[in-house]
C-alpha cells in the first residue's frame, strides 16, 4: 500500500477519524494505531508482521534489562541487543551477498564449494526499523531516554506506519514522550501536514515518476544506446528523481504523522544547495546521517583522536552507510566516494584553516557533480553499467530521450532547492487562519491538478528496497 | 415710548456706566501667598507632521452595529480551555478533509474508476468498479469531469512535445 494511492487514502481516512474518536483513551488509541500499522505492513507480506513483533519484543526486553542493571554490568546487554538487531538485518539483507562473495573468494583459491544459498525475501523497511531498535537500546543505555513504559509503546515506536517502510528514522527520545500523552492537533500542525502531503504527492507522482519512466530507467538499462546528452540528462534526472522520490516520502510521512497529532523530525533540507560534502550530509537524509554520526562515528572515536583517526572513522562510517543502502559493491563504492571526498575536505581544512578557497557557487557546482557521480554508482545495477554510463558521456549522437517536458522537470526539480528554506512553513502561517471550506477546496483543487497530470499507476519508492 | 424711570436713559447718579470697562481698580491684596506650581513641560514637537500623529483605529468587523447586535442577541460563551481549543482545531481539520474528499469525489470521479479497474477481480473490487462506473457516468453528464480532462489533455500535449531534430527511440 503506497502513500499516493487511493487504497492508502481510504485507509488513512479510516485511521484518522477512528484514532481521533479514541482521543480520550490514549492506550486504546495507541493500540488502534498499532493494529492499523500492522495491517498496513501486512499489505506487503503478512508473514513479516511477526518479524516486526519479534524485533520490538527483543528491543523492549533488552532495554528493560539494561534499565534495571547498574551501569558497569550492562555493557554486554547493549552489545547483545545491538548484535541481535544486526543479526536480523544481516540475515535478511546481506546473507545472500556475503555467501556469494565467499563462494567467489573460495573459487579463486581453488576451493569451490556449494555454499547454502537461500532465496530470502527482503522485508520492506527492515533497515529502518532495525536501526530504530538499535538507537532505542543504546539511548536507554546512555540514559538519553528512559525505557518505554510498556511493550505497546515500543511496538508502536517501531511499527508506526508513517515511518515504517522508508523513514525518517524517528528516535525513541523523539517519539516515546509523544506517546505518553494524548496528542493535540493544532491548526498549524494540520495545515503544515496537509501542505506537506500535497507537496510530497506532487514531487513523487509527477516529477519522480515521469523522470523515472521516461528518462532514467530506459537510459540506465542500456546506456550504450544513447548519446551524451541523453546520458547526462539521465544522470541529472536521477539526481532530481531520487531527491523528489525520497523527500516526497519523508514529507508525506511527516504530514500524515502531523494529522494524527505526532511530530517527526525534518529529513531533508535542500541538499543540492550544499557547498561541501559534509554540508550535503547535513541536508540529505538527516535522520540517517545523524544516526550514523551518533551510533557509529562517535563510538568509533569521532574526531577526538586526531586528524588521521577522524579520517579513518569517516571512511568506515561512509562505507558502512553505503552498505546499509544495499548489499552490492556499487553501494560500497558509493559510500567510499562520499567518504573520500569528506576526507579530502577535512585534510584541506586542516591545512588551510577556515580560509575560503573558492566561491560558494563553485563549491555548490563541484559538490553537486560529485554527488551525481555517486548517483551513477548508486543507480546502476552493476559496476559495468556504471562504467558504460560514464563512457557514454563522451558519445556524440542524436537526442532521443530528452524532451522539453523532461528538461523542465529536471530544471524545476533543481530550482526548488533555491526556494526560501522554510517555504512550506511560511505558507502554513499564511493559510492557517483560512476558513475550513477555503482550505478544503484549495487542498482538493491541488490534488485534482496532480491527479490530472500524473501518469497512470505509481512506482514504489526507491528507498523501499533498503 | 420711553419710560421716564428707565435708568439707562436717565441714570439717577452721574454719567452712564461704560458697558465694556477697560480700567479696573487694583485687586485687593490676598491674605494667602500665591501657589507656585511650575507649568508641565510642553509636548509640542515642532518637527512633527500632523499626518504622522496617531489617529483612531479603523473600525473592525466586530465594531459593526450588526455584530454588536449579534453579540447582544447571542452572547459568546466563555473562552475555550486547552481541550476546547484542541477539539475546535480537530473539527476544523476534519472539515477540510471531508470537503477535499467530496470535492475530489465530484471532480475526480474517474480516478476511482481507474483504480478499481487496476485491482485484481473479487467481490469487493467488482462492487467498487460498478459503483464507480455509474458515479463517473452520472458526474460526466453534469460536466464536472471537464476541468480534469482539460488539464490532462494539456499536460499530455506538453509531455509529448519534442525538440526539433530529436529522434524518438525505437519502441
Amino acid at each position: 500500500m503506497l502513500f499516493p494511492t487511493l487504497a492508502f487514502g481510504v485507509f488513512f481516512l479510516f485511521v484518522y477519524f477512528t484514532s481521533w474518536s479514541l482521543d480520550r483513551e490514549n492506550g486504546r488509541r495507541k493500540l488502534f494505531l498499532l493494529l492499523a500499522s500492522w495491517f498496513f505492513y501486512a499489505q506487503w507480506d503478512w508473514r513479516f508482521v511477526g518479524l516486526l513483533i519479534l524485533s520490538a519484543v527483543l528491543n523492549w526486553g533488552v532495554a528493560a534489562l539494561i534499565a534495571r542493571r547498574p551501569e558497569a554490568r550492562r555493557t554486554w546487554l547493549v552489545g547483545l541487543g545491538v548484535a541481535a538487531n544486526l543479526l536480523i538485518l544481516g540475515f535478511f539483507k546481506y546473507y545472500g551477498f556475503f555467501v556469494e562473495q565467499a563462494g567467489d573468494l573460495l573459487a579463486r583459491f581453488g576451493w569451490e564449494r556449494d555454499l547454502p544459498l537461500l532465496q530470502i525475501v527482503l522485508p520492506v523497511g527492515i533497515s529502518f526499523f532495525t536501526f530504530q531498535g538499535i538507537s532505542y537500546v543504546v539511548d536507554v543505555h546512555r540514559g538519553k531516554t528512559p525505557p518505554a513504559k510498556s511493550l505497546l509503546d515500543v511496538m508502536l515506536l517501531m511499527s508506526f506506519f508513517p515511518h515504517l517502510v522508508a523513514g525518517p528514522i524517528v528516535r525513541a527520545s523523539d517519539l516515546l514522550p509523544q506517546f505518553d500523552r494524548v496528542p493535540r492537533l493544532t491548526r498549524e500542525m494540520a495545515t503544515h501536514g496537509l501542505l506537506l502531503i500535497v507537496w510530497g504527492l506532487f514531487k513523487k507522482t509527477i516529477i519522480a515518476s515521469e523522470l523515472a519512466t521516461r528518462l532514467v530507467d530506459p537510459v540506465f538499462f542500456d546506456p550504450s544506446a544513447y548519446s551524451s546528452i541523453d546520458i547526462a540528462a539521465a544522470v541529472y534526472g536521477y539526481a532530481v528523481q531520487i531527491y523528489c522520490d525520497f523527500s516526497a516520502y519523508s514529507d508525506m510521512a511527516i504530514g500524515i504523522a502531523a494529522l494524527l497529532g505526532y511530530s517527526f523530525p525534518r529529513n531533508f533540507d535542500q541538499p543540492y544547495r550544499a557547498s561541501s560534502m559534509q554540508s550535503f550530509w547535513r541536508r540529505w537524509h538527516i535522520s540517517l546521517s545523524s544516526w550514523l554520526r551518533d551510533y557509529l562515528y562517535v563510538p568509533l572515536g569521532g574526531g577526538k583522536k586526531g586528524l588521521a583517526a577522524s579520517c579513518v572513522n569517516v571512511m568506515i562510517t561512509m562505507l558502512l552507510g553505503g552498505l546499509w543502502h544495499g548489499a552490492a559493491w556499487t553501494f560500497v563504492l558509493w559510500g567510499a566516494l562520499h567518504g573520500s571526498v569528506q576526507v579530502i575536505e577535512r585534510l584541506g581544512r586542516a591545512a588551510l584553516g577556515d580560509r575560503k578557497i573558492m566561491p560558494t557557487v563553485l563549491g555548490v557546482l563541484i559538490t553537486f557533480h560529485i554527488v551525481c557521480l555517486g548517483w551513477i554508482l548508486f543507480r546502476a545495477e552493476t559496476f559495468d553499467l556504471a562504467m558504460a554510463m560514464l563512457q557514454g558521456l563522451g558519445r556524440i549522437g542524436p537526442v532521443m530521450m530528452l524532451t522539453p517536458f523532461l528538461l523542465t522537470l529536471i530544471v524545476g526539480g533543481l530550482a526548488m532547492h533555491w526556494l526560501p528554506p522554510r517555504a512550506v512553513e511560511s505558507l502554513t502561517l499564511k493559510l492557517k487562519p483560512a476558513p475550513s471550506i477555503t482550505m478544503g477546496v484549495l487542498i482538493g483543487l491541488a490534488i485534482l491538478l496532480i491527479e490530472a497530470a500524473r501518469p497512470d499507476g505509481v512506482a514504489p519508492f526507491i528507498y523501499f528496497q533498503f | 415710548m420711553n419710560d421716564p424711570n428707565d435708568d439707562d436713559v436717565h441714570p439717577p447718579h452721574g454719567p452712564p456706566v461704560d458697558p465694556f470697562p477697560t480700567a479696573f481698580p487694583p485687586p485687593p491684596v490676598s491674605l494667602f501667598p500665591p501657589v507656585l506650581v511650575a507649568d508641565p513641560p510642553s509636548d509640542w514637537n515642532a518637527g512633527a507632521d500632523a499626518h504622522d500623529l496617531p489617529t483612531a483605529e479603523p473600525p473592525t468587523a466586530a465594531d459593526h452595529p450588526l455584530a454588536a447586535l449579534g453579540r447582544f442577541a447571542f452572547p459568546p460563551g466563555p473562552p475555550l480551555d486547552d481541550d476546547g481549543l484542541g477539539a475546535r482545531d480537530r473539527r476544523w481539520t476534519s472539515r477540510i478533509i471531508v470537503i477535499a474528499t467530496l470535492f475530489l469525489l465530484v471532480f475526480n470521479a474517474v480516478s476511482i474508476q481507474n483504480w478499481s479497474r487496476q485491482q485484481p477481480p473479487g467481490w469487493g473490487t467488482e462492487t467498487v468498479r460498478r459503483l464507480s462506473d455509474v458515479w463517473a457516468e452520472q458526474i460526466a453528464q453534469t460536466g464536472a469531469d471537464r476541468p480534469r480532462q482539460m488539464v490532462h489533455d494539456a499536460w499530455r500535449d506538453w509531455r509529448d512535445m519534442r525538440f526539433t531534430g530529436s529522434r524518438p527511440p525505437a519502441t
